[in-house]
């Protein structure tokens, strides 16, 4: 109910901000709604938000399943971390914009470098996420896990994995919102498709319509996603917790 | 050791432990466990007996091979399948009761596991969450755990501290119940006499630092058959030993 209201709110205080300001700076929310509505009528909306999604879906389950490996492993084998320690410090460090322009320099203007660069901006937060939580990992259950000699299988299932799920949903969280918007970077830069596209002929257009016609769409598919996805199964793997408060 | 063991071969527990040391932190050794060595038939019940921080857990936890870093030989009863009770009950937190029980023992059929339940008074618990018990509770749990494995050696760790007295001393009797009617070979670390004389068949009296086995008490009526005489043989017996090592 809050969150409804405090939706209203950002809505009205729009609606006033545009009557004092003209239409090419910022357009009333109408107005924007109605371009929405036509871009969803030529096909354009749907099939440039769709590109987007797929982007971020493959460069987020490729940041989030290497970055939890390499993170686990960092976490459990001293040796490993002290290894790879420096390299994840500098991919933390190294900007964002500098990966992107490597990738497309190095493997040309391709959806691989697209997607790759996207990736590589979010997996040192997974690896340094994943990594605290193998750290913190219960040296009794392990013990417990030996000693009733549980296969493999059943310790990443019912030992490990339920330890890391905290982790993993906060890795998720941050992740989910970092790589759309590098997203939208990659495909501004160097994609014929995609929301990041539309928004770069927006600013070429000085449309900032247009702009926000794909750029509110998009914010509801991702906020769609975070709270019917990621604080479901958030709240799935800590039902065993004792409510607080 | 004067006790003459029935039970022969491969069923029977044999440990011989030459020396157990400990690596300070700030450099140099310290031997918690040296020249110990105990015997344990199949079916019988060994309590080992000793003051607290003489290295009974320590002891525990080689035989569970859980620490490998000793020098010695341990011999586990038949294929040394092992049920643990830990000091702390260690359950997974975001398992069910009987969850935690099936995953460490997916072989064990239902209706073992609810006489189990039935036996430790957890039938009303099945579906909690080890969170929402009291210690008492889930040290039961670990216990239906670790019988429900099936296991040729049962080791518990001090399974009655930090309870009061009352609640000990039904799970004593619930414990004695369990082994007596399973007659799995079981372990019992206790640094309390009356306990290890209400259930063990043999009692290892344990010496301090560095520790080993001082004496081997043999129970004549163990468990339901105990009487008040033999109690106070062993308790004299016991306390004797105890009061020539505190010399």
């Amino acid at each position: 109910m809050a969150r409804i209201v405090s939706l209203l709110v950002l809505l009205l205080a729009w609606q006033f901000a545009s009557l004092g300001a003209s239409a090419r700076y910022l357009p009333a929310p109408m107005a924007v709604f109605t371009a929405v509505a036509a871009e969803a009528q030529s096909g354009a909306l749907l099939s440039n938000l769709g590109a987007t999604l797929l982007r971020v879906i493959a460069a987020f389950a490729l940041a989030m399943i290497l970055g939890s490996v390499l993170g686990v492993a960092m976490g459990r084998k001293r040796a490993f971390d002290d290894f790879a320690d420096p390299w994840v410090v500098v991919l933390l460090n190294l900007p964002a914009l500098v990966i992107i322009v490597l990738a497309y320099i190095w493997a040309g203007l391709t959806e691989a470098a697209a997607i790759g660069a996207v990736a590589l901006n979010k997996l040192p937060n997974t690896i340094v996420t994943m990594r605290e939580g193998a750290r913190a990992l219960d040296a009794g259950l392990d013990e417990m896990a030996l000693a009733f000699r549980m296969p493999l299988a059943t310790r990443l299932r019912h030992v490990i994995l339920p330890q890391l799920a905290p982790w993993l949903a906060a890795a998720m969280r941050s992740g989910l919102s970092l790589v759309w918007k590098i997203v939208l970077v990659v495909e501004f830069m160097g994609r014929p498709n995609g929301v990041g596209f539309e928004i770069g002929t927006a600013f070429q257009l000085f449309d900032v319509k247009l702009l926000l016609a794909y750029t509110l769409p998009f914010v509801c598919v991702m906020l769609a996603i975070e709270t019917l996805l990621v604080q479901k199964i958030e709240r799935r793997v800590s039902r065993w917790r004792p409510r607080t408060a | 050791m004067n006790d003459a063991s029935p039970a022969g071969g491969p069923a029977r527990l044999e440990i011989a432990i030459d020396d157990k040391c400990f690596r300070a932190v700030g450099g140099g050794a310290q031997t918690v466990i040296a020249g110990l060595s105990l015997t344990l038939g199949a079916g019988e019940v060994g309590a080992i007996v000793g003051p607290s921080g003489c290295g009974k857990t320590t002891l525990l936890r080689i035989i569970a091979g859980l620490d490998r870093d000793f020098r010695g030989r341990v011999a586990l009863p038949a294929h040394g399948k092992l049920g643990m009770v830990f000091q702390e009950p260690r359950l997974l937190p975001w398992r069910s009761v009987e969850d935690n029980v099936r995953i460490a023992a997916p072989d064990a059929d239902s209706a073992d596991i609810g006489a189990l339940f039935v036996t430790l008074g957890l039938s009303a618990h099945r579906t909690h969450f080890p969170g929402e018990l009291s210690l008492g509770l889930a040290r039961r749990v670990a216990i239906a755990r670790a019988l429900a494995f099936e296991p040729d050696l049962l080791l518990l760790d001090e399974p009655f501290v930090s309870l009061d007295a009352t609640l000990a001393l039904r799970l004593r009797e619930e414990i004695a119940e369990l082994v007596e009617s399973r007659g799995v070979t079981t372990l019992i670390v206790t640094h309390d006499l009356d306990e290890a004389i209400y259930l063990a068949d043999r009692i290892f009296l344990l010496a301090a630092r560095p520790t080993h086995v001082v004496e081997a008490l043999h129970v004549e009526t163990p468990r339901t058959k105990m009487t008040e005489s033999e109690a106070a043989r062993l308790r004299t017996a016991a306390r004797k030993v105890q009061g020539a090592l505190a010399q």
